[in-house]
């Protein structure tokens, strides 16, 4: 089959052309932003927008960090997003582990629980989780965009005890026999030999964090604690024709999402088929 | 799956064994002592387990449990989160369906569903099928088409929202070299609707591809072989053979999306906020709407209820059929 499509150059050209022109449309909306964010505004809207620029111009973006809010929403994004990330691999690498591999009655109902909550879409929970931050007066801080999502969610502990359930016993055994507590054989045989599982949830987690919209929208009120996401939403509301502005803080919140993407491609695509795969 | 099936079988019979490991209750020890013990040894279980899946357990309670909970008390009151709350019964359920429409945000969604899914589908089977190919490159295209998923849809909406803009919008460029007429994409009652499905087509087609490429994947080369031999043409064999295989990736992908599209927000927020008119007030939307802007949390409960039924519904379906696909696969 293969050798008679290559025996066809028309045909393979052919393909090569369709496959060509989608791969033109999914690129278009980066370059046509990434080159208007290095043009000045009255080039944006003199010149086609497919024309690159001719100069390295990095003024909108001194411009947006300095002028628009968006070095504060940097920042604030990137320590919610951290925290949110860190907490929910640790908390849900240390759950993962006890259902898998430790043993305490009521174990397999509280994970049944756990699953069952998967089936809860996320914007049912906001008003609710909304009055419990009102009520634990944490509105308007850090605290309220990251909290809910890192002490462990069901959907990355579940990812995760699958894997775990896959490492050999004797391994574990060996390490208890050596003396390893608990936290030892995590750390030093379960943890080591998952590298590929906690990275697909730390990634899961990152990109989740960085690019969550609404519930931010609903918890923060005050410039000061704005992420990219408000930020840019905000420009665009209140600023809509500032081309310069809004895109260039668009691509503010892109940049560090497609140099992770570059690192990490490889493992980005596994874990997609890996989540696929466990559902 | 079955992983956890002899793990818990496993769990389940040593763990009887250690309870029982001071000899089983007879008549010369009686039962509350071997209760008691049994109890002790649970409480140490725990004890020991807590550590690791306290603070989980405190999250899902919190952050998940709860708020499920509260969003069914919470559609019976009434409430702008000043005043004390109110029973009200039914009354919000009635208001969301005579006052704000909800009717209507379940058809545009659906209308969403109806323009979206279709393509979206077709779309990413067609390039899975493509880039199943072993030829040079694919790796590099399959890179293009996955990197949307990632991107933030806030950030890529400002991008359409430039795009699709009348005056200087290199959409209506686009169509002017075709000799097609300039459009007011995001402010005519017919594109409105059309143009956010295609944006969330783009960012998530590659996402779904994905899925589909790995269920090509697993699809023995041989079946598709002894099709060919057998003189089944290309089509034939991806109507006959491929289609078929991958009906339990389609059903996924399916019932994922919608799912995903009857939560839609983010783009519909900064692209039209529901406009023009109400012709793309989405059922999140207007949610988001009666519960931060006029503080109707009661009547703005009532609506989430009405979705998580709806979300639930392709839930069970998905549910339903993978337990059948199970059965065969043990058959």
């Amino acid at each position: 089959m293969m050798a008679r499509s290559v025996g066809r150059p028309l045909k393979l050209g052919l393909f090569y052309a369709v496959l060509s022109a989608l791969g033109a449309s999914f690129l278009l909306p980066y370059v046509l932003a990434a080159f208007a964010s290095l043009k000045p505004i009255n080039e944006i809207f003199s010149q086609a927008a497919w024309v690159p620029p001719t100069s390295l111009y990095l003024h909108n973006y001194a411009n947006a960090l300095n002028n628009y809010g968006f070095l504060t929403a940097f920042e604030n994004t990137v320590l919610v997003t951290c925290a949110l990330t860190v907490g929910q691999v640790t908390f849900g690498v240390l759950a993962a582990y006890a259902f898998a591999r430790m043993r305490f009655p009521g174990r397999d109902g509280v994970f049944w629980v756990y699953l069952m909550t998967l089936m809860i879409p996320n914007a049912v929970t906001l008003i609710p989780l909304f009055t419990i931050m009102r009520y634990a007066h944490l509105l308007n801080t850090y605290w309220a965009i990251f909290l809910p999502y890192a002490l462990g969610v069901p959907y990355s502990i579940f990812l995760m005890r699958q894997f775990f359930l896959s490492i050999p016993q004797h391994l574990l055994d060996a390490a208890r026999i050596d003396g390893c507590s608990e936290i030892g054989i995590l750390r030093r045989v379960i943890i080591p030999m998952s590298r590929p599982v906690i990275i697909t949830a730390t990634l899961i987690a990152f990109v989740f964090g960085w690019n969550n919209f609404l519930w931010p929208l609903i918890v923060t009120n005050s410039t000061n604690k704005y992420v990219l996401t408000i930020a840019i939403a905000e420009v665009a509301g209140g600023y809509g024709t500032r081309w310069d502005v809004v895109l260039t803080g668009g691509m503010i919140a892109l940049i560090p999402l497609l140099v992770l993407f570059a690192v990490f491609q490889r493992q980005i695509i596994r874990s997609v088929q890996l989540t696929g795969s466990v559902k | 799956m079955d992983h956890a099936l002899t793990d818990a079988a496993v769990t389940k019979g040593s763990s009887r064994g250690a309870a029982g490991g001071g000899g089983p209750p007879t008549a010369a020890r009686p039962a509350p002592t071997y209760r008691r013990r049994r109890l002790r040894q649970g409480v140490l279980a725990w004890l020991r387990v807590l550590p690791f899946v306290g603070p989980s357990l405190f999250g899902v309670t919190v952050f998940l449990l709860l708020p499920v909970i509260l969003i069914f008390v919470l559609a019976f009151l009434q409430w702008n989160l000043l005043s004390p709350p109110t029973f009200v019964g039914f009354h919000n359920f009635v208001t969301i369906f005579r006052q704000d429409a909800a009717g209507h945000s379940l058809l545009v969604t659906a209308y969403y569903v109806v323009l979206a899914i279709p393509l979206q589908t077709v779309l990413a089977l067609g390039m899975a099928v493509m880039l199943n190919r072993k030829l040079p490159g694919m790796g590099f295209y399959r890179v293009i088409f996955v990197v949307p998923f990632m991107a933030t849809p806030v950030a890529m909406a400002v991008v359409w929202n430039w795009i699709f803009d009348p005056k200087y919008g290199f959409a209506n460029m686009f169509i002017g070299w075709f000799g097609i007429p300039a459009q007011n994409w995001l402010s005519s009652y017919k594109l409105a609707m059309p143009v956010l499905a295609v944006v969330n087509v783009w960012q998530w087609v590659g996402y779904n591809m994905l899925f589909f490429l790995a269920g090509l994947q697993g699809i023995p080369p041989e079946l598709l072989e002894s099709a060919a031999i057998d003189g089944a043409t290309s089509w034939q064999r991806f109507k006959g053979v491929t289609l078929p295989l991958l009906r339990p990736t389609m059903l996924f992908v399916l019932v994922t999306t919608i799912i995903g599209s009857f939560q839609i927000f983010d783009t519909v927020f900064v692209l039209t906020s529901g406009g023009p008119g109400t012709s793309t007030q989405v059922l999140n939307l207007s949610i988001y709407q009666i519960a931060f802007t006029d503080f109707r949390i009661g009547e703005a409960s009532a609506m989430s209820v009405v979705l998580f039924v709806v979300v639930l519904i392709f839930t069970f379906i998905q549910f339903a059929y993978f337990r059948r696909r199970t059965v065969y696969e043990y058959v």
